[in-house]
């Protein structure tokens, strides 16, 4: 006989007392395992699908403005660029040491050029990176395919008053409009979109890229890194993460995660409340037998330890089952939070755990204290 | 100096009041007491007489509003809550009307429980409780929850409970008093039987009956002493009234 085998059998005489005073702790560490290891592996799953959503990086040749100028006559300035960017640099982009990180290099060509009598900017892309590269383009009759079509942006295509199924001469050769884009709102509007190829034939510039677009898969590494590695690779490129993509991406997986943190500090504080409560009513329930311990001699002390080993017991057994439930309860709903490959978030379960049985014992250190306090008197008066 | 040395329990000039402005009731007016080792002393009185309250504050349970407490060499009055925890478990074994073993546990296990906190080793715990479950006349019993035993059953194991760290005192608050006449004499013959071993018992009774075992009756009313009489001379000890 000691203090815990005398938790353990009040705690069997009580059984009802003792699941209610589980249960807050079980629904608390169930739900916080749950949205726990929910967050956890939607933040990848967020990432990943934020990651698929256009570029993240972009590389062009570094330039320097160059001041033109007769004596203390000032005639502006020009952009002169260092290098070129060929398509041997997506190679060299694609090999860096963060290359599994990397999931596309797109190359574009931008040239101004004459459509149908019309000044206009082409924007060349390999055709197969398109769909990929703007997810988000809307096409009126079909996209690039190959080489000798075109999609028009709106506006462009307002312009030229050409739809899908026209024509536009550009120099000597003819370009089928296979589609038009709906209106996006950014400069390929106004834009010319078709093969890479077939825009830096029209520029004169075989080979030549104007810019890379990268998308970098960032659910675990800084974008800092890939920026600086490529950098390295490409030492007369200008390589800059688009901030705005980068910061928006974590502040959503940032959200995400205090929402879930939030929602899960509310549950496990109404699961310490419950604590606090059903062990305050069992103290006041178990007076003339708290009265009857301290009788027989039992130091302030020994009633906390009794207590603590009570709720001790129960916080336990109800954080492991909460946990369990919680990770179970993660893995059946992971589809519906388009989870694509659940795990078991070890982490949140332990932490579960380890919250579970902490709050218990928090929770009964109110109902403790008043039960040590406890005067034999009043509690023998009871009896 | 040497007088206090020879009684087990002094009590000088004790009072108890409870209750504050407009609600106050006065238990005990200025009782003094001596008792020496080895007396059976019967306290008997009607209700509100004060008995309880007495006993109480013997048992280290409360302390008095005024006056001096000193039992066994040991002034309450300068006790911690702790510490009067650990003087009850040394110094004092006690006895209630009804019983209070926990239900959820045996017959060993409820003598056990002043033990709990301690640290003695298990085998010597379920030694303790064996010799004195059978030297109340339980043997067999030890593993019976206290559901099934009968009330004088019961209550032979709350004196084993109270006699778990050989205390030098007994107290008892009707300990016969949910009993049948019969069973209670099984009962007063343990108290009897514990008192020839050499404890000072101390017992609160409605019970006339049991002043024929007593070696000292003393009769409260309106928490003053009313009698104080020596029935018989305890072997060996000179008693002073």
């Amino acid at each position: 006989m000691n203090l815990r085998k005398l938790a353990w059998g009040n705690l069997l005489r009580r059984k009802s007392r003792a699941v209610f005073t589980g249960l807050g702790i079980f629904l608390g560490i169930a739900t916080f395992v749950a949205i726990a290891s929910l967050t956890s592996q939607m933040e990848g799953a967020v990432r990943d699908q934020l990651d698929r959503f256009g570029a993240n990086i972009v590389v062009s040749p570094r330039t320097e403005q160059l001041s033109i100028g007769f004596g203390d006559i000032a005639l502006g300035g020009t952009e002169v660029a260092h290098s070129r960017l060929t398509m041997a640099d997506r190679d060299r982009i694609a090999s860096i040491p963060h290359k599994d990180r990397i999931r596309m290099v797109v190359p574009f060509h931008l040239a101004a050029a004459d459509a149908s009598g019309k000044n206009l900017v082409w924007m060349g892309l390999p055709p197969g990176d398109m769909a990929e590269a703007r997810p988000w383009w809307d096409t009126v009759g079909s996209p690039v395919r190959k080489r000798g079509e075109v999609v028009l942006g709106a506006e462009a295509a307002a312009l030229l008053d050409k739809g899908p199924g026209g024509t536009i001469d550009a120099g000597k050769r003819s370009f089928r409009v296979a589609g038009v884009l709906r209106p996006t709102g950014e400069k390929e509007d106004g834009m010319i979109i078709a093969d890479l190829a077939d825009v830096q034939e029209l520029s004169g510039k075989p080979g030549v890229v104007t810019y890379f677009e990268v998308a970098a898969l960032c659910k675990d590494c800084p974008v800092e890194d890939i920026v600086a590695q490529i950098g390295q690779a490409l030492p007369g490129a200008r390589v800059s993460a688009i901030r705005q993509v980068v910061e928006s991406r974590k502040a959503a997986v940032d959200q995400l995660r205090r929402m879930g943190y939030g929602v899960s500090a509310i549950v496990l504080l109404i699961g310490g409340l419950m604590v606090l409560v059903t062990v305050m009513g069992g103290v006041q329930e178990r007076t003339a037998e708290i009265g009857v311990l301290r009788a027989v001699g039992f130091r302030g002390r020994a009633i906390y330890s009794l207590l603590f080993w009570e709720t001790g017991w129960v916080s336990f057994l109800a954080s492991l089952l909460g946990a369990g439930t919680g990770i179970a309860a993660a893995f059946l709903a992971s589809p519906m939070f388009g989870i694509e490959n659940p795990g078991i978030a070890a982490v949140p379960a332990l932490l579960g755990v380890a919250a579970g049985l902490l709050l218990g014992l928090l929770g009964a250190v109110p109902p403790a204290r008043r039960a040590a306090a406890l005067s034999p008197t009043e509690a023998i008066r009871s009896l | 100096m040497g007088d206090e040395m020879t009684e087990i329990i002094r009590l000088k000039d004790v009072s108890m009041v409870y209750g504050g402005n407009g609600t106050r009731a006065t238990a005990l007016r200025e009782i003094s007491l001596d008792i020496r080792p080895g007396e059976y002393v019967v306290v008997t009185g009607e209700s509100g007489a004060g008995k309880s309250t007495l006993l109480t504050i013997l048992g280290g349970l409360q302390v008095p509003s005024g006056g001096k407490v000193r039992i066994h060499g040991v002034d309450l009055a300068g006790l911690t809550a702790d510490g009067l925890a650990d003087f009850r478990r040394e110094t004092i074994g006690f006895v209630f009307q009804s019983y209070h073993l926990l239900p959820y546990l045996t017959a060993r296990e409820n003598v056990m429980v002043p033990m709990a906190p301690g640290r003695t080793a298990a085998a010597s715990k379920t030694s303790i409780a064996d010799r004195l479950l059978a030297s109340v006349g339980l043997s067999g019993k030890e593993d019976r929850l206290p559901s099934q035993l009968s009330g004088g059953e019961c209550q032979r194991v709350a004196i084993a409970r109270s006699l778990v760290h050989d205390p030098p005192i007994l107290l008892a608050d009707e300990p016969t008093g949910n009993l049948d006449s019969l069973t209670g004499e099984q009962v007063l013959d343990l108290f009897s039987e514990w008192h020839d071993r050499g404890k000072t018992v101390l017992m609160v009774t409605h019970n006339r009956t049991i002043l024929n075992r007593a070696t000292r009756s003393v009769h409260l009313r309106d928490g003053r002493v009313e009698e104080d009489h020596i029935i018989k001379t305890v072997p060996g000890r000179q008693l002073a009234v």
